[in-house]
């Protein structure tokens, strides 16, 4: 396999989906809502944490001690605010890199079909390997930028705007650096393996992207376990989520692998 | 020396047989025809020939290599003009054309921006280079398509409908350029096509085939005598009579003669050219009047169709 032959696929690919609105929007407003809107809405709005406490309530009494601990000395509100900000939203963060490399890699893999593109770029010396790399690069590495990027902003908007309340900086959090750089990449590929495995089935980019975004099911699941109490993301969580991302992800994408096949890929062009 | 060598090449998709047993050469700077109806194997055959897919059975060398054992090997040999012209709408020109060039190893920059340059000059593209090619017509993305196919100046080239939807001018230069691919550059060229004037123009043999088997194969001149003999003499007079006709049925290498309708002889001769100033000289000194004289070829159209059909009924 030949690296500059991957990056050749990776900046054409790159070049197309750049230049794809119908991608670039849900990319760009989905981190925006989840690092911008939300917590400048926590943080800014008088009454954002809702008003009420009684959904907390399930959630404040399963905190482990660690967590405990990290609360000592705030008021109700505050108590909320932190929570919410530093557990309830961590998960959010595992969607963008779902969708994002979901939807890039349904452009990649199966609008080429439908654009009627993959026969001409099947033809081309670029091996099996190099293509699916560079397809993949360019499913991954956007979503783990937007991902980051993200992260930063909300990072630094939440710690801008929180100062005065907590008279410290309450993020970063180990979890929050776990959650970002072990479970996003994680889930980034289980979206891109996902996706590889359905566009080999399908013959159109959107039915390929209907059936990969099934990737949101058990990251949904991860929200509302954290949003009352019922799977918190600590480090110990985290870990054991990553060991099993990891597994699903290589068995998937091994299916994927064995799937992207310049035969099987052209019988189900339209 | 051959540049394709196909030997019982077989492709089935299930139950379906799409190419049947097909053997067959191609020489090296020969443009070769692959004709047949919708459906017939034209396109699985290139598939094969490209290494897009592999043959359920036989084997085929294609520039040297072997499909199954270099496939790699073959597609940078190769160029292919698909059945859709496969351009990135949402890349430029320039771009397009950047990217198959160095998929196809054309790695050295200024190498590959002179051919580049080359091939959008000659189709009319390159004040167009920098539009994204979601905006071209129908005839500028085909001549693109052609254009990316033989970028890197492949040592065969696989043609899909090449002139499809092409004004009469981008058709010509199509053709051309094949022609002198053919002639002076010496690559081989296959292609598929539905014209069967242009297969008749360019092709210095073709194949028909039907239902992914060959019905013929061979120059367009021994499909023509195989299916319907050597051509005929037409000669139109004012007036048939008896006498004309018993002065020019009695010359040599004159088989037959009739009147096909009032006022039209037609003669079958081994060599219609040599024969007829003899004809023409008998007719006159025996008083016959002439209006005009033929000679009637069958076309390469005639041939396929009575192919077809005869497989059809």
């Amino acid at each position: 396999m030949r690296i500059d032959r991957v990056l050749l696929v990776f900046r054409k690919d790159w070049l197309e989906v750049s230049r794809n609105w119908e991608i670039m929007v849900p990319i760009i407003i989905v981190p925006l809502i989840f690092s911008v809107v939300l917590p400048s809405m926590m943080l800014l709005i008088p009454g954002g944490t809702g008003g009420g406490n009684t959904e907390f309530g399930s959630l404040l009494a399963n905190l482990p001690a660690s967590v405990q601990v990290e609360l000592v000395g705030l008021t109700e509100g505050q108590t909320i605010m932190y929570i919410m900000l530093v557990y309830v939203f961590a998960p959010f963060f595992l969607l963008i890199p779902a969708m994002a490399s979901s939807v890039i890699a349904s452009d990649s893999f199966a609008g080429e079909k439908e654009r009627k593109t993959i026969e001409g770029l099947l033809a081309t010396p670029l091996s099996d390997g190099e293509l699916l790399v560079g397809k993949i690069m360019v499913a991954f590495v956007p979503s783990m930028i937007v991902t980051l990027l993200s992260f930063t902003v909300y990072t630094t908007l939440v710690d801008a705007l929180s100062l005065e309340t907590f008279n410290r900086f309450i993020l970063p959090t180990i979890n929050w650096v776990l959650i970002i750089f072990l479970l996003a990449p994680a889930t980034a590929v289980t979206g891109i393996a996902l996706t590889v495995v359905v566009s080999a089935r399908v013959k159109g980019f959107r039915e390929a992207q209907q059936l990969s975004v099934l990737i949101i099911v058990p990251i949904m699941g991860l929200v509302f376990g954290q949003m009352f109490g019922l799977l918190l993301l600590i480090p110990i969580v985290i870990l054991i989520l990553f060991a099993i991302f990891v597994v699903v992800d290589v068995i998937i994408l091994k299916i994927g692998l064995d799937m992207f096949e310049r035969e099987e890929i052209l019988s189900k062009i339209r | 020396m051959a540049s394709i060598e196909a030997e019982g090449l077989s492709k089935r998709f299930g139950s379906l047989t799409a190419v049947d047993r097909l053997s067959f050469e191609v020489g090296t700077g020969e443009i070769f025809g692959l004709l047949g109806p919708n459906g017939s194997g034209k396109t699985t055959t290139v598939r094969l020939l490209s290494c897009l897919i592999a043959p359920s059975e036989g084997s085929a060398r294609v520039a040297g290599f072997d499909i199954l054992d270099d496939p790699l090997k073959v597609r940078e040999a190769v160029g292919v003009l698909t059945e859709n012209p496969g351009i990135y709408d949402r890349l430029s020109a320039l771009e397009n054309m950047e990217f198959f060039a160095e998929a196809y190893g054309l790695s050295v920059k200024a190498e590959r921006h002179s051919r580049i340059r080359e091939l959008l000059e000659f189709f009319d593209l390159w004040e167009r280079r920098d539009d994204k090619t979601g905006t071209f017509s129908k005839g500028m993305r085909q001549k693109l398509a052609i254009a990316k196919a033989v970028v890197h100046r492949p040592e065969v080239l696989f043609l899909d409908e090449p002139s499809a939807g092409l004004d009469p001018k981008a058709a010509k230069d199509i053709r051309d350029l094949m022609e002198r691919m053919s002639r002076q550059e010496k690559h081989t060229i296959v292609f598929c096509t539905h014209n069967l004037e242009e297969a008749e123009r360019l092709c210095s043999r073709v194949m028909i085939i039907r239902k992914g088997a060959a019905l013929a194969t061979g120059s367009i001149e021994d499909l023509r005598r195989k299916l319907h003999g050597a051509p005929e003499l037409e000669i139109q007079l004012e007036e048939v009579y008896d006498g004309l006709l018993k002065a020019t049925a009695k010359l040599e290498d004159v088989k037959s003669v009739y009147e096909r309708t009032r006022g039209i002889l037609i003669y079958n001769l081994d060599d219609p050219e040599a024969r007829t100033p003899d004809v023409v000289k008998s007719l006159i000194q025996a008083g016959g009047r002439i209006r005009s004289v033929n000679i009637l070829r069958p076309t390469l159209e005639d041939a396929y169709l009575e192919l077809t059909k005869e497989r059809s009924t």
